[in-house]
């Protein structure tokens, strides 16, 4: 096979980032989002006209038996006890003053399974909005490279979006919109708060949130019974994901001194090899990661 | 590669299909080319205590037949991404493609041996459900997309074009599935994490082609392939 040769790191050459064709690019996806988005709230639509019968739909109380007994697991496991994660004074900096906002309002429980999936899943797009928007707010984030600016704000443009869309089949369902931040995975973020130094470690936080969404979403999608609520979900994950495979690779980029190839378009002959198999680790997307169907539920910081 | 963890997945279908086929447990993940790493993952799955969502054995019910239909015709498109990767190394080697970045070449490869992985995972569950292996590439996709494509592709780009096309194509594929089609949890929760990395491919190759590697807000099934 002909290959070209990687550039070491004298040899390569700093990228100009187009700005102008980096705004189109973005534009054109925000018009896609904006159609994606539109059909979405027809779904929606659509499905608060079935709401009310769903609501009275009995629950499955073996199968919330047995998700409430891996919730109080995983609740221990990540060290998230009756005093909550708030009031604790751990939060410092512009970073932890912005994510002190996440600290989860208990509300009314609600216990049928499609609810609970939903709202973790509002949960867990409310701490990524969250952490991007904290991170916009670093310095060496702000001052840094462009495109991952433009990333950030895009993506926390689609997980807004992401969340707008399961806040409403929540409460199409019957329940209760979540707007409380899921608290284990709030718990990840404060824990890497003192390690988060330089962008690589940024990235790798955004990374490990797109993942643990994706993986729970992979997994809880199985458990929904409402078809709308479904194909919702699933579109949503093949979204997290690549959110997760760019991140990859952005990060193997900065690990490896080469932010300059950050770019777009970048020039494909200029990567290291590792940038082509570093995104998608796996053949199939494993579900280790993944929270529970209630971790974030309304109620799930009382219940415990 | 990390394969244990996705195997996992692939191991819970095995376990649940063998259960209901009447194949013996150890036969039917060996039968699916799974590993001894994956058989002692197997044993902890459906132990949620670690509060991972591991699903198992109660997800049990016979895996219907449309499911199986789904993931017979899905074999066939994996097949299909197999056999184009291979021709590309093959045009690659040859120099019809010209330069080939190191990151193209690796993209390739490792594209190759996952979607490999997967047509032998859903073989393993078809076989192990009492149907027949599934061992030729999806006809009509590689007469119509394929093939033309192909046989225009004068450099990289184009065979990383063509490449796209094939993973929006599959991903979307599994995606309606997912939605709409299949029934039964483990071969929805193994459609859906093929799903998942055939996203992850095409939003590399969005970025290896120069675009913006996340285009949509929600996954689309615009692309998917009929059964």
């Amino acid at each position: 096979m002909q290959t070209r040769k990687t550039p070491n790191q004298n040899e390569r050459t700093h990228l100009s980032i187009n700005e102008r064709a980096l705004k189109e690019l973005v534009v054109e996806s925000e018009d896609l989002q904006f159609d994606a988005l539109r059909d979405m709230k027809s779904q929606v639509a659509e499905l608060q006209e079935t709401a009310f019968e769903r609501r009275r739909d009995p629950v499955n109380q073996e199968e919330i038996a047995r998700f409430n007994a891996s919730r109080r697991s995983f609740m221990k496991r990540m060290g998230i006890t009756g005093g909550g994660i708030a009031g604790k004074g751990l939060f410092a900096g512009a970073f932890g003053t912005a994510l002190a906002g996440l600290i989860a309002r208990p509300a009314s429980a609600d216990t049928a399974l499609d609810i609970q999936v939903l709202q973790t899943a509002s949960a867990l797009e409310t701490v990524a909005i969250t952490t991007y928007e904290a991170a916009l707010g670093l310095d060496f984030i702000k001052n840094g490279n462009k495109v991952i600016i433009a990333f950030a704000e895009t993506t926390i443009q689609q997980h807004s979006d992401h969340r707008a869309a399961f806040k409403a089949q929540t409460t199409a369902l019957g329940g209760t919109e979540q707007n409380s931040p899921h608290p284990g995975a709030t718990q990840i973020v404060k824990d890497a708060l003192p390690g988060l130094t330089d962008g690589l470690k940024v990235v790798q936080l955004a990374e490990q949130l797109e993942t643990i969404a994706t993986q729970t979403y992979v997994e809880n999608t199985t458990l929904l019974e409402d078809s709308v609520a479904k194909q919702l979900m699933a579109s949503i994950l093949g979204v997290e994901t690549q959110h997760a495979a760019t991140l990859r690779a952005v990060a193997a980029l900065l690990e490896g001194g080469a932010p300059e190839l950050i770019a777009i378009p970048v020039d494909p002959g200029k990567l290291p090899a590792a940038a082509g198999s570093v995104g998608f680790p796996e053949a199939i997307e494993p579900v280790t990661n993944a929270l529970t169907p209630e971790s974030g539920a309304a109620g799930a910081e009382e219940a415990k | 590669m990390n394969t244990e963890t996705s195997e996992t997945t692939l191991t819970e279908t095995a376990i649940n299909a063998a259960h209901n086929t009447n194949f013996g447990r150890r036969k039917f993940i060996f039968g699916a080319g799974l590993t001894a790493a994956a058989v002692a993952l197997a044993a902890c799955a459906g132990d949620d205590d670690n509060g991972v969502n591991a699903g198992g054995d109660d997800e049990g019910g016979d895996i219907p037949a449309g499911d199986l239909d789904i993931l017979a015709f899905a074999t066939g498109l994996e097949l299909l991404a197999v056999g184009t990767y291979k021709a590309a190394l093959d045009a690659a080697t040859s120099g019809a493609l010209g330069d080939i970045p190191p990151a193209g070449a690796e993209f390739v490869q490792t594209a190759l041996n996952q979607h490999q992985e997967i047509a032998d995972a859903l073989n393993g569950v078809l076989t192990g459900a009492g149907r027949e292996e599934v061992t030729e590439a999806n006809a009509d996709v590689k007469a119509a997309v394929v093939d033309p494509a192909f046989a225009a592709a004068k450099n990289f780009g184009d065979a990383a074009k063509l490449a796209r096309t094939l993973e929006i194509a599959a991903s979307a594929t599994y995606l309606k599935a997912v939605q709409s089609q299949l029934t039964a949890k483990p071969i929805i929760r193994t459609a859906a994490g093929i799903q998942s990395t055939g996203q992850q491919r095409a939003a590399i190759l969005n970025y290896v082609l120069g675009e913006y590697p996340i285009p949509d807000t929600f996954q689309k099934t615009d692309a998917a392939i009929a059964p």
